[in-house]
């Protein structure tokens, strides 16, 4: 008859290390595998948090701002009485520069056929202050928006935007999709 | 660290360390950081006179279904909810529940003792039992989203084509216009979104919103215009945005009660456009949400639908 074996504390210590390892070598593959598939992840906005609060203007470590104005073209109203692009209080409804709401003109206004007129962002103007998408959402459907453009990012580990985002409308999405695109999730206004 | 100048430098560096740490601490924790020097304040357009609040929040009936639309008559508040057509009285007892075959989108009563449901693109008309009496054809691409009657027609707000649709009696078209009058300065019903809004007032007048255009606007039931009004303005005494009034509904006296999308109010306005009274002010729903759609009874209380709280709120002028 075939006496059982038995394993002594430092056989079992050792295997248990073995065990161990093997896990912690697994975890490790693991997680880099998920981080592979996952691709590089980017700071972007998400624009129903956001509040508008300027410091995407202020607080950014590029002069001007990677944070940038963008239009839901789908969404919009084509509004002649434009929320986003009219002052308070505008004399008339024209392009006249004490009429704009933008501090600095980076919207083009541009008659389309009567009652409508499109609204074009100057990236190069933007300065991503958020006037424009506090008047759109206040007054229209909300279709102006800010969103931190990556081809003007250059992705710092702690974005200083979002350091003192008081939304905390700012996190790391998956880079191979960088935007929050109103039109493509928003609901019926 | 025997040497005094040695220590006395550490606890410099010590210090100016920790000045630094204590003052980002303090330059950027919520409530110490600069003001926003690009500051739109749009709250302004939410505070109002108190001269223009004549109205107070006297009920309010909760519902146990997401509401799609109500119209009030013969004393009960009727709701399309759900899949379901429910009558509930003004104390919020339920009078009848009756389930339907797909999602309404308007209701009305259209006469002669009939509810007009929308259901997406088609009618159905129901008893008071809840009891489907005929149904229209499906209309392609529509997407009905108002409905009001008189004298045995139908008029039907079709969002989607951007034009009224006129039903007879059997529940077929007869006729539709999408509001262009042949004059060159005046233009079709303009939708930036799909809020389009119709309804008879007690003078047995055909009125039809143009949000687009910030504008009521009177129609025989022909389809020929005969009269709007128009306040464009971002201030409270108009309309503004891309598309407002969203809803409307009439006084027993004619004005209008109309409530707006955006800085979300209803108000009171006269027959030839003034701003008369503010139902509810902005603060009376949260933000970020839809526009209630209104009624009145024959005593001129307001009724809210509350889409997003769900309920039914009464306002009775002050």
């Amino acid at each position: 008859m075939e006496r059982k074996k038995t394993k002594n504390r430092r056989e079992f210590i050792r295997s248990s290390m073995r065990f161990g390892m093997v896990l912690a070598l697994g975890g490790v593959g693991g997680l880099a595998f998920r981080n592979a598939a996952a691709g590089k992840s980017v700071w972007q906005i998400d624009p129903f948090k956001c509040t508008w609060c300027g410091r995407c203007a202020t607080h950014c470590v590029l002069n001007p701002s990677a944070v940038k104005c963008v239009h839901a073209y789908e969404m919009c109203g084509y509004c002649d009485l434009c929320g986003g692009y009219l002052k308070v209080g505008h004399s008339d409804r024209s392009t006249a520069a004490e009429n704009q709401l933008c501090p600095t003109a980076a919207i083009n206004r541009k008659f389309i056929e009567e009652p409508y007129y499109e609204y074009v962002i100057n990236e190069d103007l933007c300065i991503g202050c958020g006037k424009c998408a506090e008047g759109c959402t206040a007054f229209g459907n909300g279709s102006m928006f800010l969103q931190i453009k990556h081809d003007i990012c250059v992705d710092c580990n702690e974005c200083s935007i979002a350091r003192v985002c008081p939304s905390d409308a700012i996190k790391r999405i998956n880079g191979p999709d960088p935007y929050l695109m109103k039109g493509d999730f928003s609901e019926p206004a | 660290m025997r040497n005094p100048l040695i220590t006395f430098l550490v606890f410099l560096v010590t210090l100016i360390i920790l000045a630094v740490v204590i003052a980002d601490y303090m330059s950027t924790r919520p409530g110490r950081r600069p003001p926003n020097p690009f500051a739109y304040d749009v709250d302004e357009f939410r505070l109002l006179s108190e001269d223009l609040l004549r109205w107070r929040e006297t009920g309010q009936i909760r519902l146990d279904t997401t509401p799609a639309a109500m119209a009030y008559g013969e004393g009960n508040i009727f709701l399309a909810a759900g899949r379901e057509l429910q009558v509930i009285d003004m104390q919020g007892r339920r009078i009848l529940r009756k389930q339907l075959p797909s999602t309404p989108t308007a209701i009305a009563l259209t006469g002669n003792g009939m509810i007009t449901l929308a259901l997406g693109n088609y009618l159905v008309l129901l008893d008071y039992e809840g009891n489907i009496t005929d149904e229209s054809p499906a209309v392609d691409n529509g997407r009905f989203t108002s409905v009001a009657g008189s004298n045995g027609y139908i008029f039907v707000a079709d969002a989607a084509r951007r034009r009224v649709l006129i039903f007879n009696d059997l529940l077929e078209i007869s006729d539709e216009f999408a509001g262009e009058s042949g004059v060159s300065d005046i233009h079709g019903f303009i939708l930036p979104d799909s809020h389009f809004s119709l309804a008879i007032n007690p003078e047995n007048e055909l009125w039809i919103t143009n949000p687009g255009l910030h504008k009521l606007q009177n129609y025989t039931f022909e389809g020929r215009l005969r009269s709007y009004i128009q306040r464009r303005s971002f201030d409270i005494n108009g309309f503004s945005g891309c598309c407002n009034p969203v809803h409307f509904a009439f006084l027993p006296g004619g004005e209008f009660v109309t409530s707006e999308k955006g800085i979300i109010r209803v108000k009171v306005v006269s027959e030839s456009g003034e701003l008369v009274s503010v139902v509810a002010p902005s603060d009376k729903f949260e933000r970020g949400t839809r526009a209630p759609a209104v009624a009145a009874d024959e005593s001129g209380n307001v009724l809210l639908l509350d889409f997003d709280k769900n309920m039914v709120r009464i306002f009775e002028p002050v």
